[in-house]
């Protein structure tokens, strides 16, 4: 059951006002945020104001819509106008936008209500949420893990009840991963499914936005809400065909599901179990299984870091203590106080990325890098067209392994960047990609697996999903935070 | 030894399209600082480029206007390095597939200047440093250019003048930029070295900037085939570096600091996309262009018996001939038109700027008129060139100064009697004439052009005292 | 092989700046890097050139004023101003 559609039914039907669930949601953020530390600014004037306003309609006697009063909460990376965004970096502290991301000005028009900005790995560059100026989110099943990266700080607070559901960004995995390592469903779009405008870059032509939700309704109905075409945005071309909740309780009856068996190579066992039983549900439904092999994918992982790093390298120049956010107190001339802001203002990863990029776009080093991994990006986009000539969607896990305990990421990052395996060929293709819970291991932490769709297909990936959820609620869990409503 | 100058250009353009490249901020000159800018043109994270059609469309006629051929596959590019003038810390330019390549420019020696390529880019704000600190201006963070790129085909100062001076002429011409030098809407950058009389092989080469002027052009690059020289006859090397043009002094000095470790990263901008130009789209905007001031010119001279010097002038600004075109317009003899224009009007419209401009207070509508009465025999040379200074100083039509009487010519008796009172008057000039001194009779015609106050035809006066003299 | 040299030469372009106890690590680190991403050195190399990743092209705005915002706007988040400009100053 959609947790969207159950908030909403309350709503219309008086069960409960907006402003007696935005208090609860915010009283859970109060108790629950401390050990959660999911989000990093909670903004309780504004999602009030906008309860009454939302309110005032429903005493109006006026129709809500699905998304109205439901409250929600923001990746720090997106810009909303006014209030504080800082991509959880200490060189954007300070900083309040003067517009907002253009998903935000749609779940705005819908009448949204937002608890506050959630919690990431500095600039989305991490696995664990643990890069973030303001430390990392811990993972509800048990918060001795981390919840993952880089929007951890949402998946946190959706797994934890303290928001219903949010936004987060995915460059390589960043909306599955954490969406897997808290058991809960994240949607990365087709690569200009979604606008970008207002996400703030960490590699442009890999970054896409989409929802980290309770169930994969709730995904469909939030991916339909902020799908669309943006003037904004060059790249983006919004949502092909109808919307995908017209289609999310289809029978699947006949369907193909691929299994590329590079992506259970180097999997833990219980994660590679799990996935099986899932195919095995899968066949139960009716949905047939092809297994093939996609040589292309054993190079996505360099691919993936040459390409994001090089373009981070260049969209993180920017920040040089002019225009906005921090700048170093002492220095002597132009030069320096760009340095030292820079110096002053990153984290150990982030200047990790940038020095990376910035190598592998230098003269000399360009052909045998940045230029080789454009050509092989060619090369693993081709290897999926031809694997959807086989199947409908591709089956795979979403993460080798399940959640790292707190500050394990951090001590080796070069190990963290493997765990990525899974999850960067989807952004490498500009694929869509789900990531469902589909079981635990044995200390009870969140399995997940990654149903990747052709371009645009969000409708099929999502019905897929969905065809299993309700085979399978058990694999949903409910931790013991947040609201209960 | 005698050396030879090798040149090369580096010209951005400022577009005039009415926003910027990426946003939609007005690409209005000055404004108060920071006033015309957005959440794109001062970088704001999260923000995106939305590239602007029309700039596109003005890069593509200056290219085909240049004789270059207009790619096919073009695509934006980011130039990574760290200003405070520039908010992205990358410039949005195109490197490896620029929109135009491969064109030229014909000086009048019959050279051809190659124009490597030419491509879009995004201008920088200002700085203005006071007391050590910096300023930061965005308004023209944003504003389109192109930038034109020539081979190292320069021999001489000179054709690096006439080269320029074509450029803004054709760019004025099919309304793609004012060229403006002053105004910073025009900026070279000049590469030049030397190598001995005779040789094929490129000597080091500087490059110099800011100079705002064409005359700075041609005194800097004067200067510094000198200084070369001198560098080289004093057993010394040429150092590739970039200088600093300073007029006060006329001198050019380095600009070290700027340049170090230039390694510009270029990489394709993940967020702009492809631009494809089919040939069809090249065939229609070459259909649009106006016809260019060479071929104008061309046209002027053999068409119109116009002497090159005064085509020149009359092509050399895009409203010129504009105004020439619109006041020939039904005219038996354009060339009257271009005399009184390069006669009498351009004497009261002095400067450059005022002569780009071409604000006359005569309307072409009016200067034909004018010219009209001449071929129609209704007027003389002499009264209308009076009659077009009084037109100048008042802005009002030619009917305001000549009057009915003054129409239609002198009638023969009074014609007659007018002679006789001139033969009558001078008795020497007839006597001289009657010696053998043609040019007398200048001076009875004359009197009697004075006495019929510039009525009479010349020509049937000329005639008549000729005959009554005999 | 990455050498403290690259390291340092990156961290100019870069606009960052390494401490001298920093630069052995960093080093050793970007060289670990560097080594995991020659991975894709024994990829085979198509050749081809990749292009955008939806093959899109002719994306345009229209030549069309929109009112800039007011200058305070624009300067709202400035570290440091003044007279309406962005100031840095050259001492702090």
């Amino acid at each position: 059951m959609s947790e969207i559609k159950k908030i909403h039914d309350m709503l219309a039907s008086k069960q409960i006002s907006c402003k007696e669930l935005t208090e609860k949601y915010l009283s859970a953020i109060e108790s629950d945020n401390a050990e959660l530390n999911a989000y990093v600014n909670v903004t309780p004037d504004e999602a009030l104001k906008q309860a009454e306003k939302v309110d005032r309609r429903i005493a109006d006697g006026e129709e809500i819509g699905l998304l109205e009063g439901v409250p929600m909460t923001l990746k720090d990376n997106l810009s909303t106008k006014d209030i504080e965004t800082t991509c959880c970096s200490k060189i954007l502290t300070g900083y309040k936008p003067i517009y907002n991301a253009t998903v935000w000005e749609k779940l705005q028009s819908e009448g949204a209500v937002m608890l506050g900005k959630t919690n990431m790995d500095e600039f989305a560059m991490g696995s664990s949420c643990e890069t973030s100026y303001f430390g990392g989110a811990t993972n509800p099943f048990n918060t001795k893990y981390c919840a993952g990266g880089s929007s951890g700080g949402v998946a946190s607070a959706v797994g934890a009840n303290i928001a219903p559901y949010g936004l987060g960004s995915d460059t390589g995995g960043s909306i599955r991963q954490p969406a897997s390592f808290c058991g809960i469903v994240g949607l990365k779009p087709t690569y200009g499914a979604v606008s970008r405008y207002g996400l703030i870059a960490y590699a442009s032509s890999l970054d896409q936005i989409g929802p980290i939700t309770k169930t994969v309704e709730d995904a469909s109905i939030v991916f339909d809400a902020i799908s669309d075409y943006d003037p904004k945005d060059s790249t983006c071309q919004g949502r092909k065909g109808a919307k995908t909740f017209d289609t999310v309780n289809n029978d699947i009856k006949g369907m193909k599901i691929g299994i590329a068996r590079e992506y259970l190579e180097g999997v833990r066992d219980d994660v590679k179990e799990a996935v099986l039983n899932a195919v095995k549900i899968y066949e139960s439904l009716g949905a047939e299984v092809v297994y093939f092999d996609m040589p292309a994918l054993k190079f996505a992982l360099p691919v993936y870091y040459i390409i994001a790093c090089a373009e981070a390298s260049s969209n993180l120049g920017r920040y040089d203590g002019i225009r906005y956010g921090y700048k170093a107190e002492h220095y002597n001339g132009t030069h320096d106080m760009m340095c030292r802001t820079r110096s002053e203002g990153f984290g150990a990863e982030v200047k990790r990325r940038i020095l990376l990029g910035t190598y592998v776009l230098s003269a000399g080093y360009y052909d045998a890098y940045y230029k080789k991994a454009q050509n092989l990006r060619g090369t693993i986009v081709k290897a999926f067209d031809e694997a959807f000539t086989k199947c409908d969607f591709i089956l795979a896990p979403t993460v080798p392994m399940t959640a790292f305990e707190m500050g394990h990421a951090v001590s080796d990052p070069i190990e963290t960047y493997l765990t990525d395996i899974c999850t960067v060929p989807v952004n490498i293709a500009g694929l869509p990609a789900v990531s469902v819970p589909c079981g635990f291991n044995a200390n009870g932490m969140p399995i997940g697996m990654q149903l990747i769709g052709n371009k645009f297909s969000e409708a099929t990936i999502l019905n897929a999903a969905n065809a299993y959820e309700k085979a399978a609620p058990e694999k949903f869990k409910e931790t013991k935070w947040g609201v209960k409503l | 030894m005698k050396y030879e100058l090798v040149g090369g250009f580096e010209t951005h353009v400022e577009l005039s399209t009415k926003t910027k490249i990426f946003c939609s901020c007005t690409t209005k000159f000055g404004g108060e600082p920071n006033t015309h800018c957005c959440p794109v043109c001062i970088g704001l994270p999260g923000t995106l480029p939305k590239l602007n059609r029309q700039v596109v469309r003005y890069a593509i006629m200056a290219g085909l206007a240049t004789n270059c051929e207009i790619a096919e596959v073009a695509k934006m590019d980011r130039k990574n390095y760290c200003y405070p003038d520039l908010p992205k810390a990358y410039q949005i330019s195109e490197y490896d597939k620029p929109l135009c390549e491969h064109g030229y420019i014909e000086l009048s020696n019959g050279r051809k200047i190659r124009i490597l390529r030419i491509h879009i880019e995004e201008d920088a704000g200002k700085l203005v440093h006071a007391h050590g600190d910096t300023y930061v201006d965005y308004n023209r963070g944003g504003v389109p250019l192109i930038e034109i790129v020539t081979e190292p085909d320069f021999r001489s100062p000179d054709e690096a003048r006439e080269y320029v001076e074509k450029l803004q002429q054709i760019m004025r011409a099919i309304g793609v930029s004012d060229c403006r030098m002053q105004e910073g809407s025009m900026r070279c950058d000049v590469n030049i070295s030397v190598r001995p009389e005779g040789s094929d092989k490129l000597g080091t080469r500087t490059e110099i900037k800011n100079m705002n002027s064409i005359n700075n052009i041609v005194k800097a690059m004067e200067y510094e085939y000198e200084r070369q020289i001198d560098v080289i006859e004093s057993g010394s090397k040429v150092i590739q570096e970039t200088l600093r043009y300073d007029d006060a002094t006329n001198t050019t000095s380095s600009m070290r600091g700027k340049e170090d470790a230039n390694d510009y990263r270029y990489f394709r901008d993940p967020d702009l996309v492809t631009i494809l130009t089919s040939r069809e789209e090249v065939e229609e905007i070459r259909k649009t262009l106006p016809e260019l001031p060479e071929a104008k010119k061309k046209r002027y001279i053999e068409d119109f018996d116009i002497p090159e010097k005064d085509a020149s002038l009359l092509t050399k600004y895009r409203k010129v001939s504009e105004y020439f075109d619109e006041a020939i317009e039904g005219l038996k003899n354009p060339k009257t038109v271009s005399n009184f224009i390069i006669g009498s009007i351009f004497r009261r419209v002095e400067t450059e700027k005022d002569k780009e401009a071409f604000d006359v207070s005569v309307s072409p509508k009016h200067l034909k008129e004018l010219v009209k009465l001449i071929e129609d025999k209704k007027i003389q040379n002499n009264l209308a060139k009076k009659t077009l200074e009084k037109m100048l100083d008042t802005g009002k039509p030619c009917t305001e100064f000549i009057d009915e009487s003054d129409l239609g010519g002198v009638d023969d008796s009074a014609l007659e009697q007018m002679c006789k009172n001139a033969i009558e008057g001078n008795p020497n000039a007839v006597a001289d004439y009657k010696g053998g001194k043609e040019k007398a009779l200048m001076s009875l015609l004359g009197n009697v052009m004075k006495q019929s106050r510039g009525k009479a035809d010349a020509q049937a006066v000329r005639a008549k005292l000729i005959e009554m003299i005999k | 092989m990455v050498t403290k040299q690259d390291v340092e030469n990156i961290a100019i372009l870069s606009k960052l700046f390494v401490a001298e106890e920093e630069l052995d690590d960093l080093t050793r680190q970007m060289q670990e890097i560097v080594e995991f991403a020659d991975a894709i050195n024994n990829a085979p190399d198509s050749g081809e050139e990749f292009d955008n990743i939806n093959n899109l092209s002719n994306v345009f705005r229209e030549d069309v004023v929109v009112e800039s915002l007011p200058s305070e706007e624009i300067l709202k988040n400035a570290p440091e101003q003044a007279e309406d400009h962005f100031l840095v100053r050259n001492h702090n």
